[in-house]
């Protein structure tokens, strides 16, 4: 019997060896840099993650880059600089000559076109779309009909599977005006085929199989014609014409980033086609997902083609993602981290413990929970290969300003007297220096001052306890009495500030706090719902642009979640985006924000600095402002 | 045997339905939006168009696909990691966590049997004193201490192994050796008692008075007796071995199954989360299910009493 399981016990062994899959070829590469938790998708539409948003720029380029230092647009794929009209409204960019994807084809005008329509197709599109609808002259436009369409589509293709439609849908279909034209043509063909008023009942009886059919065709049919109205145009395989609704100073800055990179046209192999159409059923663009593999070859398709210094050559999931230079790039000769490694570590323990066995060269952002002592490690000198890296991001609290009540309590923040009381009892120095001591950067203002070219930030409300008692005095509020508890809410990893916090306002405006911890993902939900008075919030810069924050607190912003709303506000931001000038339009920005420090819908804490951790010896690798790290420039020391 | 085997199998998979249904519910009752990443708000227009494409307006209709998906093994797509679906991670996953939690059972059985025997046989001695201290420890201490210390040890000061990662026999050892730890510390304990029970019984007194070696008895007389606990502790012990390794996948970096069941709930990644648990449950099920007819197979009384 014995014998029997030690057998098994054996048979189990040799299992797990054959199971295992050892890697192979595991040579070591050039340059190893720790990621937490794996890259989330690598297409350049959907993408909305930093650490994402780093594989990508370095295995695409896009028609400029950003400077590893300070981050400012330098070349790309095109010549540097672009010629832009004399109302700041057209871009003319020339794709360089030597410019090639990573098989050796020559990056064209129409990659540019392909990437820019992918990212903002319902079906491809992700968070970021609007950095190309807000900006592109006809974008928003055509996102808007496609939209609409897909709408009507989805709807038919449900009742036509007799899964049922809803009221909302039966109302995209009578406010459709191309389905209306196809029912009328369709009735005129077969006078019994169709029942206009779409109800649950009626659908069932419907031909909706040719509906559906020809609804779809028709909208294949006008797909590319509607698209012809967006302003960007290839002129000649070479040459990319870009119009924009409105002059915008930054626009060389957007086109560094993710979305705005080109796609091969090998992509096309893997589109979702529904009969005849390049559409879906419900007319959506949709590509198979696996598009982003090296080693993925379905229906010819050649693997992940990248037109940037790098090329992915491996991706394991949830262990490491291998680039190595693209060959055909022009700058391929001077590179001289020939192989990167990415290896995912998803605990920032583990990796420190690798970086500090020589495992891996590069963290960027140690982010745990003795975070405090590594910064201190590194300002003090003793750990000079701990790099602060200040960058464009605020960490805050928003202030309920819409909710008349929360859980029924009435909401004293919507009075922006109790904003301010707040505000100004708030010791931030405290905060960051004594709570948090990580080295973050003091922050009175939304926008990080210093970070944006051209823009002078206005002065902040600065601790100041007797006005912020008058304040709330004045609120109806003397010393705390008659205010409702105050819930601050916010996610476990903020448990310090936020204690701290409660007990300022606690001691100096004599106000109750409650403090309400949630799981993050329950806590947008919250915070989406706007179901708080105070709640944590933060923001990293899209674009080097005072904008990429002050939009946030437009009336209807999607991430405008203290729910400010304010007409002056909004026509100042209006006129900031009207202008032509850039110094102009910095004025405007400053203006509106001192509206944001008057009224004080968020209470702006600190402004974050990031520590790497870059291995002595390793060279080519800058702090900068928005994380965005090219590895073409890095050397090790032998 | 084989009414057994039946009974075993419909009750299994009822067992894995209902785990399910249970936790499609859960699923679906969670608030928070799987589509949404991060700190920024989810553009309303994209949200819409990729419910359409996921078909995740219908709950219902949602439940049947995935479960007739599933039984194909297409388990698919991930709302956390975009480029995968479920089935590529499970894949991917799921024989790291596998040969991981064997390995540390291996290693668990093979050194708690032989210290369990050891100590049962050197009943009140220093020896034994020693092991039962050693099994305390063992199934006090958590694996983050145990790991970390043994990591900080022979990966950081000693050098001796490499600090973590998956790929190469050497980054098993440790992973595998602290994740054995607590299984082993029971196995010690249950052996050492079943031998201790074993040893007073007559068939061994009559082994003994044949002239048997002191040897031979033990390991062929007492221990197969002596094993049973053992082996009915096997079964959800190597589940538990496979599946609940989040810790010391954590510790190590090993990209096994464990971190995606923790992190696909904290994602509210639905399809990820459907996949770990009906992944998970089928192997606690069928693990289970092997251990009851092991088990039948070492003690045949078993059988008349089902």
């Amino acid at each position: 019997m014995i014998r029997v399981l030690v057998i098994v016990l054996l048979v189990l062994l040799a299992g797990v060896s054959a199971l295992v899959g050892w890697d192979r070829g595991g040579l070591r590469a050039d340059f190893r840099y720790v990621n937490t938790s794996d890259i989330h998708t690598l297409d350049p539409a959907r993408m909305s993650w930093m650490q994402d948003f780093r594989v990508a720029l370095n295995l695409w380029e896009g028609l400029t880059t950003s400077d590893p230092v300070t981050a400012e647009p330098r070349a790309g794929a095109a010549e540097f600089p672009p010629r832009v009209s004399e109302d700041g409204r057209t871009y003319t960019f020339t794709i360089r000559e030597d410019a090639r994807w990573s098989n050796g084809d020559a990056v064209t005008a129409e990659d540019f076109v392909r990437g820019w329509r992918r990212a903002i197709e319902p079906g491809s599109a992700g968070d970021y779309a609007f950095l190309i609808t807000e900006y592109i002259a006809g974008a928003e436009e055509y996102a808007a009909w496609r939209r609409e369409e897909v709408e009507v589509l989805s709807a038919l293709w449900r009742a036509r599977a007799g899964q049922g439609i809803d009221g909302h849908q039966v109302r995209a279909l009578r406010r459709n005006r191309g389905f209306q034209q196809t029912q009328r043509d369709l009735q005129q063909a077969d006078p019994q085929a169709f029942l206009v008023p779409l109800s649950h009942e009626a659908t069932r009886h419907i031909r909706l199989d040719s509906l559906h059919g020809v609804q779809l065709a028709a909208h294949a049919e006008r797909f590319d014609k509607e698209w012809s109205g967006v302003g960007v145009t290839a002129r000649d395989p070479k040459t990319l014409e870009v119009r924009l609704r409105r002059p915008c100073p930054y626009f060389l800055d957007l086109t560094a980033s993710p979305v705005y990179l080109p796609i091969h046209e090998s992509i096309e192999k893997l589109r979702e086609r529904y009969a005849e159409t390049p559409l879906t059923a419900q007319g959506l663009v949709v590509y198979d997902p696996q598009w982003t593999k090296p080693d993925y070859h379905a229906k010819g398709y050649p693997g992940l083609t990248t037109n940037g210094v790098y090329r992915l050559a491996d991706w394991r999931f949830k262990r490491r993602a291998r680039m190595v230079v693209n060959e055909y790039h022009p700058l391929a000769n001077a590179v001289k981290c020939r192989t990167i490694d990415m290896l995912v570590f998803d605990d920032m323990n583990a990796a420190l413990v690798a970086y500090e066995a020589g495992d891996v060269d590069f963290i960027p952002g140690v982010e745990v929970s003795y975070d405090h002592e590594i910064a201190r490690l590194g300002r003090s000198g003793r750990r000079p290969d701990f790099v602060p890296c200040p960058v464009l991001a605020t960490f805050y609290l928003n202030f309920n300003c819409a909710g008349e009540t929360v859980d029924g309590v009435v909401n004293p923040f919507r009075d922006a007297r109790v904003r301010r009381a707040f505000t100004l009892a708030t010791d931030r120095r405290s905060l960051v220096e004594e709570v948090m001591r990580r080295g973050d950067r003091v922050a009175t203002t939304f926008v990080p001052p210093g970070g944006m070219p051209g823009y002078e930030s206005p002065r902040g409300l600065s601790r100041d306890v007797a006005e912020a008692r008058s304040l709330l005095a004045a609120a109806g509020f003397a010393g705390g009495a008659g205010m409702p508890p105050v819930e601050l809410l916010h996610v476990a990893a903020d448990q310090r500030v936020c204690q701290a916090l409660a007990r300022m306002w606690e001691t100096t405006l004599g106000v109750r706090v409650h403090l309400r911890v949630q799981e993050s993902k329950t806590f947008a939900a919250a915070r989406a719902a706007r179901q708080f008075m105070v709640a944590r919030g933060n923001w990293y810069a899209d674009y080097l642009d005072p904008g990429t924050f002050l939009d946030c607190l437009v009336t209807g912003n999607g991430n405008n979640d203290s729910g400010y709303s304010s007409p002056e506000y909004d026509r100042l931001m209006a006129a900031a985006h009207a202008a032509v000038d850039r110094a102009e339009r910095m004025r405007w920005l400053a203006e509106a924000e001192r509206l944001v420090v008057e009224d004080a819908p968020v209470l702006p804490l600190w402004h974050y600095v990031q520590t790497l951790a870059i291995r002595p010896g390793v060279r080519g690798l800058h702090p900068n402002p928005r994380m965005r790290f090219s590895f073409r420039d890095v050397v090790i020391a032998p | 045997m084989t009414r057994i085997l039946l009974r075993r199998l419909v009750l299994g998979v009822a067992t894995v339905g209902c785990i399910y249904t249970l936790t499609f519910l859960l699923v679906i009752a969670l608030p928070g939006n799987p589509l949404q990443h991060g700190d920024r708000a989810l553009p309303r227009e994209v949200e819409q168009a990729l419910r359409v494409r996921y078909d995740m307006d219908d709950n219902w209709l949602y439940f049947w696909q995935f479960l007739r998906g599933a039984a194909r093994l297409d388990f698919g797509p991930s709302f956390t990691y975009l480029d995968w679906t479920c089935g590529q991670i499970i894949a991917e996953a799921l024989p790291v966590s596998v040969s991981l939690g064997v390995l540390a059972m291996l290693i668990a059985t093979a050194v708690g049997v032989a210290a369990g025997t050891l100590s049962a046989v050197r009943r009140r001695g220093k020896i034994d004193a020693a092991i039962l201290g050693c099994t305390l420890l063992g199934v006090s201490l958590p694996t983050f201490v145990t790991g970390s210390a043994l990591l900080a040890l022979f990966a950081v000061r000693w050098k001796l192994a490499p600090v973590g990662g998956w790929g190469t026999p050497a980054q098993m050892v440790l992973p595998a050796i602290t994740l054995s730890l607590p299984f082993m510390a029971y196995i010690t304990r249950l052996t050492r008692v079943g031998m201790l029970d074993v040893l007073g019984s007559d068939f061994v007194r009559t082994a003994v008075a044949k002239g048997l070696s002191p040897f031979a008895v033990i390991t062929r007389h007492a221990l197969p007796a002596a094993l049973l606990p053992v082996v009915s502790y096997l079964g959800p012990a190597t589940a538990q071995a496979m599946t609940g390794s989040f810790v010391v996948e954590k510790v190590f970096g090993v990209p096994g199954l464990g971190q995606h069941f923790v992190n696909a709930a904290l994602n509210r990644d639905a399809g990820l989360v459907l996949s770990t648990v009906l992944v998970f449950s089928t192997l606690l099920v069928t693990l289970n299910v092997a251990v009851d007819l092991l088990y039948a197979w070492l003690d045949p009384r078993i059988t008349e009493a089902a």
